[in-house]
């Protein structure tokens, strides 16, 4: 993985790229102050493909002979293997290819780690053959909870066992700060194991002609899996194309080839034929990554006059067989004396990868509970209170204004106390909460071709994760030639086009924007230059718009853009160019807020409305950015309430590896989502991918306690939980 | 999925003669809801398949009540005319069905005869009793969605949606079979694990559900209330079907029956005797709740069910009350 943001992502850590906070009004390229396209509602141009079924997505493709392949997956959660046998499988009538993916001697760590795979005419002979596939295992002792994992018995699992833990960090006097604390807050918080439930499955489809590879894989990063797949198989990275034309979604879990990538490339190179190896749903909720679980004892202090004074906290979590599970805390509030202590904690589980923002739900969460604990100490809305504590002010910074215009947009002022007092059933509440995320990114190529026929090629090796990447290149393009969307050709989702990082830390759209912004000016200054003579001016006095190339100030004089066009006669323009700094930034800041209703006779909670305040620097598109917030916001609620991978406690294996018991949000589970988009123009592009699912969670989590006046402190919040704690209250607990 | 034979019966008398005694070896396949994912999951192998989807799939006035095709989907049930005003707690069962989609292609008889929704019986890793195992994974292990009545040694909960408002109505079942045909009420037709572990009921492998008998619905004010986490897809957490003969304000007769609760709908008589000659009301109608749920016995993770269950018993008995006959 070239880029290091994606390879940040890929390792799980919080990837936040350091970049200016704002964009260069001087740059050469800058931003148009007066746009015709930029943040308007532009609709995607492949969005007709899509809702008609004919995008195909690397799941889709399909090539002459092609073969369909299978992963066998350990059943144990920690084994040694002690031989495999492929005979019974190889003989199989259908099968073309098989191979041991794990050597005997070896370990496997979860339920779901690879063991070996099968090549064969069909999926069905493909399934039958792997268990056909006979494997000799030891079984060894393992961890399937955190609890079985902290305990002194436990069994020694991992290599340099099974917690490691993290440096102190500590910055004040902590003494001083609970000294001066009026009121200290106690508690544990717990946030659950998510899986990133990708529509579009792991996998790829791998040809090989003669010693080049092509992969159309579903990745967030086509150069990155060509140089993984390069170095995996030992070959030229010349000799690797992949191809990612339309992509079902990856939040961070897709950014190599991956053991099934390879494997899809070494089973096409034995069966001489293409082969399609895409994951099943249950493999992707065992070994595709999932975010990491977090657990947290928290004791903070707040003065009579609400202002923090301490936070002491510990925590752990797990990112399942030896992978870690850090997050950022506490999260974005001024404590100015403070210690935290975090432990990873393995267990034999599928390990963990980045996921959408990783750490910073897991941190927003808990603390976005305590300062509501706090603020009810002190008796003050949570909203004063936080602004109270809330770091100075800055472009990237702007919370405080934020937490001020959504309060009044979502009616704040209606809130009650914690607590809803009124009759029946049915308790609402409200709740709210900050984030704040990087979103820069840089170093990606582009070439634009404008040919004699009036035509327009934008390429770039970026990809499309669902995100409208695609369309946004378009827009700049667009924008930049004076030309409608419609007449912009994009090519994008290829390892043979101009290079550009993986698509992880929201790093794409300031990534990418520049790029086009440059490369689509440069391609017009040269064909300004070919028509200079005909004008009668010199070249940099042109420019082109309304779909015309003309004297600045004066569209009279000039030519149509297929008049224009048609002076280059038979030789295109191509040219190449790249990001450059001062047209996009990094930082991001965003507040949210939800209302829910809880039924408490049967402890379901349901979201009735959120509300997502964000920016994101220069928005490109309006259309987009909002359909971002949506999706985000979705998967907040899906934390929030429904989602949880459950290992059964007793054998490590995941009882529900489906959609079926692993709840996401169904189309009635979707509250009313309003945005605010505060558009930031003069600092450029900055992503939005992230942001907006960091801080659902938490101001539903608050709206809950709100409604019903006793805190649920872990997620997901299930009717289970609700009871429970309704319970507690009943005999005498703590709100 | 281990390959199989494929029978399609035109009529009963071709689908009896595909079937066979032994257990698991030919399995009938309706709407295909459940069959397929068995199939894929490798729960269950069978070595022929029979397609039911051509047997009575008509809903008929009969007797002063209705005879259902086993084949009837649902979609059809809970739009029906009749069903939807004299049978309400059947038509809002069966309107809550899965999704829209497996209202589609699911049948009656493919809603009552479903297999359990335990995941540990529906993870192929799991060598669980209700297989041939030797332990249910449920007792130690995750079963905040168990039984919590009538469990043991098996703890799954019935998935029918169907069965509960059925044994509500106090419905039979027509059987074929190769001893002729036999009508079964519901509510004796389902068998506790604890006489029955391979199975759910007291259908023979040969024998094949094909009509239901509701008797006339003699203007029952009836109801049935869900309790589900999700709004959309999803299996409820516990939910009641009610039916209740009113005269003015007060309860001349009731039939109070649980679903998801239990290995096999739940009726409970205990509630029908707190409400039968009482007045209607809200503290009743807790007052039945708490009835049908005093038995309880949770496992160590699902006791939040026992009032979930209540608060379903409840509002389904103040539904059905309010209801029009």
């Amino acid at each position: 993985m070239a880029d290091e943001t994606a390879r940040a992502e890929a390792e799980g850590q919080v990837a936040e790229v350091a970049a200016p906070a704002t964009a260069n009004p001087n740059s050469p390229y800058a931003w148009p102050k007066e746009s015709r396209l930029l943040s308007t509602r532009v609709n995607r141009i492949d969005g007709t493909l899509k809702v008609a079924g004919k995008a195909k997505y690397s799941y889709d493709m399909q090539r002459p002979g092609m073969l369909y392949a299978r992963i066998l997956r350990s059943p144990h959660p920690h084994a040694r293997v002690v031989s495999v046998d492929l005979g019974p499988a190889r003989a199989m009538r259908g099968v073309k290819a098989a191979l041991t993916i794990v050597q005997p001697g070896a370990k496997v760590m979860y339920v779901g780690d690879e063991v070996a795979a099968v090549a064969a005419t069909s999926e069905d002979i493909a399934r039958d053959a792997i268990r056909a596939i006979t494997v000799r295992y030891e079984v060894l002792p393992f961890l399937a909870t955190v609890e079985q994992a902290l305990r002194p018995e436990a069994p020694a699992v991992f290599e340099g066992g099974n917690v490691k833990e993290s440096q102190v960090e500590e910055e004040g006097n902590l003494q001083a700060g609970f000294a001066a604390a009026a009121h200290i807050v106690e508690q544990a918080y717990n946030t659950q194991v998510q899986t990133h439930v990708s529509l579009e499955t792991h996998g790829c489809v791998c040809e090989w002609d003669g010693d080049k590879l092509t992969a159309w894989a579903s990745t967030q990063a086509v150069h990155g899996t060509r140089e993984g797949f390069a170095t995996s198989l030992e070959i030229p990275q010349a000799n690797v194309r992949v191809i990612t034309e339309h992509m079902g979604g990856g939040f961070g879990s897709k950014f190599g080839p991956d053991v099934q990538g390879v494997t899809c490339a070494k089973l096409a190179r034995e069966a001489k034929a293409p082969v399609h190896l895409l994951l099943d749903r249950r493999e992707e909720h065992l070994a595709s990554g999932n975010r990491p679980s977090a657990y947290a004892r928290i004791k903070a202090g707040v003065s009579a006059d609400g202002m923090l004074t301490a936070f002491d906290g510990e925590t752990w979590g797990t990112g399942g067989a030896g992978a870690a599970s850090g997050f950022p805390l506490p999260y974005i509030y001024a404590f100015p004396n403070r210690r935290r202590v975090h432990k990873d904690v393995y267990i034999n589980a599928g390990q963990q990868r980045a996921m959408r923002a990783p750490g910073h739900p897991q941190g927003c969460f808990i603390t976005e509970m305590l300062m509501d604990e706090l603020a009810d100490r002190v008796k003050m809305d949570p909203i004063e209170f936080r602004i109270r504590n809330l770091p100075p002010q800055a472009p990237n910074a702007m919370w405080r204004e934020y937490f001020k215009i959504g309060a009044q947009r979502f009616g704040w002022d209606k809130r009650h106390a914690t607590g809803d007092q009124a009759p029946g059933p049915i308790k609402r509440g409200m709740g709210c909460a900050a984030n704040r995320w990087g979103g820069g990114g840089r170093g990606t190529q582009a070439q634009c071709e404008i040919l004699p026929d009036g035509g327009v090629v934008m390429r770039c090796g970026t990809q499309d994760l669902g995100v409208g990447t695609r369309t946004l290149m378009a827009i700049i393009t667009a924008e930049t030639l004076g030309l409608p969307v419609s007449a912009i050709k994009v090519e994008l989702g290829d390892s043979n086009l101009p290079f550009s990082g993986g698509s992880g830390g929201s790093t794409t759209a300031p990534a990418v924007s520049p790029a086009i912004r440059v490369t689509a000016s440069k391609a017009l200054q040269e064909l300004a230059g070919r028509v200079a003579p005909a004008l009668g001016v010199p070249a940099d006095q042109i420019t082109a718009s309304d779909g015309r190339v003309h004297v600045k100030g004066d569209p009279s004089r000039g030519l149509s853009w297929a008049d224009a066009c048609r002076r280059l006669q038979t030789t295109p323009i191509s040219v190449n160019g790249q990001w450059e700094a001062g047209l996009s930034a990094s930082g991001t800041s965003g507040v949210q807020f939800a209302e829910v209703e809880v039924d408490v006779e049967t402890g379901v909670a349901k979201v009735s409305r959120i509300l997502c305040v964000q920016d994101c620097g220069l928005v490109v598109n309006q259309l987009a950015a909002e359909s971002q917030c949506i999706g985000a916001m979705i998967m907040g609620v899906g934390y929030a309430l429904y989602e949880d991978r459950i290992l059964d406690r007793n054998t490590a294996t995941m009882v529900n590896p489906n959609m079926e018991w692993y709840l996401v949000p169904g189309m009635s589970d979707v509250p009313a989502i309003d945005i605010m988009l505060m558009n930031q123009p003069e600092r450029g592009v900055i992503g939005i991918g992230e942001p907006p699912t960091i801080s659902t969670a938490a101001a539903i989590a608050n709206a809950v306690a709100n409604a019903i006046g006793v805190r649920v402190r872990s997620i997901p919040i299930t009717p289970q939980k609700v009871l429970a704690a309704l319970d507690g209250e009943r005999a005498g607990g703590t709100l | 999925m281990k390959p199989f034979a494929y029978v399609k019966a035109a009529n009963e008398h071709q689908a009896l003669a595909a079937l066979t005694r032994e257990r698991g070896k030919v399995l009938p396949l309706a709407g295909g809801m459940d069959l397929v994912s068995l199939l894929k999951d490798h729960i269950a192998e069978p070595d022929r398949v029979v397609s039911v989807k051509g047997l009575d799939a008509t809903i008929t006035a009969a007797d002063g009540g209705l005879r259902i095709g086993a084949a009837t989907r649902l979609v059809d049930l809970h739009q029906h005319a009749v069903v939807s005003a004299q049978y309400k707690a059947l038509a809002e069962a069966a309107a809550e069905v899965g999704t829209p989609q497996i209202r589609n292609l699911g049948t009656v008889g493919g809603n009552l005869l479903q297999r359990p929704r335990c995941w540990y019986y529906r993870n192929e890793e799991f060598a669980c009793l209700k297989k041939g195992g030797a332990r249910c994974f449920s007792v130690d292990g995750e079963n905040q969605f168990h039984a919590i009545l009538g469990g043991g040694p098996c703890h799954i909960v019935h998935p029918s949606s169907l069965a509960v408002p059925l044994i509500a109505f106090n419905a039979a079942l027509r059987i074929v079979g190769p001893r002729g045909e036999k009508q079964v009420p519901v509510e004796e037709f389902f068998e506790l694990p604890d006489r029955n572990l391979y199975g759910e009921t007291m259908l023979r492998p040969d024998e094949l559900v094909t009509h239901v008998i509701l008797p006339p619905a003699r203007a029952a004010r009836s109801a049935t209330y869900e309790v589900r986490f999700k709004q959309s897809h999803d299996w409820p957490i516990a939910f009641a079907s009610v039916a209740l003969q009113m005269q003015g304000s007060t309860v001349a007769e009731a039939r109070v029956v649980l679903g998801a609760v239990a290995p096999i709908p739940w009726r409970s008589p205990a509630a029908e005797a707190v409400l039968k000659g009482q007045t209607m009301s809200d503290a009743l109608a807790v007052k039945a709740a708490e009835a049908a749920l005093a038995d309880a016995s949770p496992m160590s993770h699902n006791a939040y069910k026992v009032q979930v269950a209540r608060t379903a018993v409840k509002r389904a008995l103040l539904q059905a009350a309010a209801a029009t006959a």
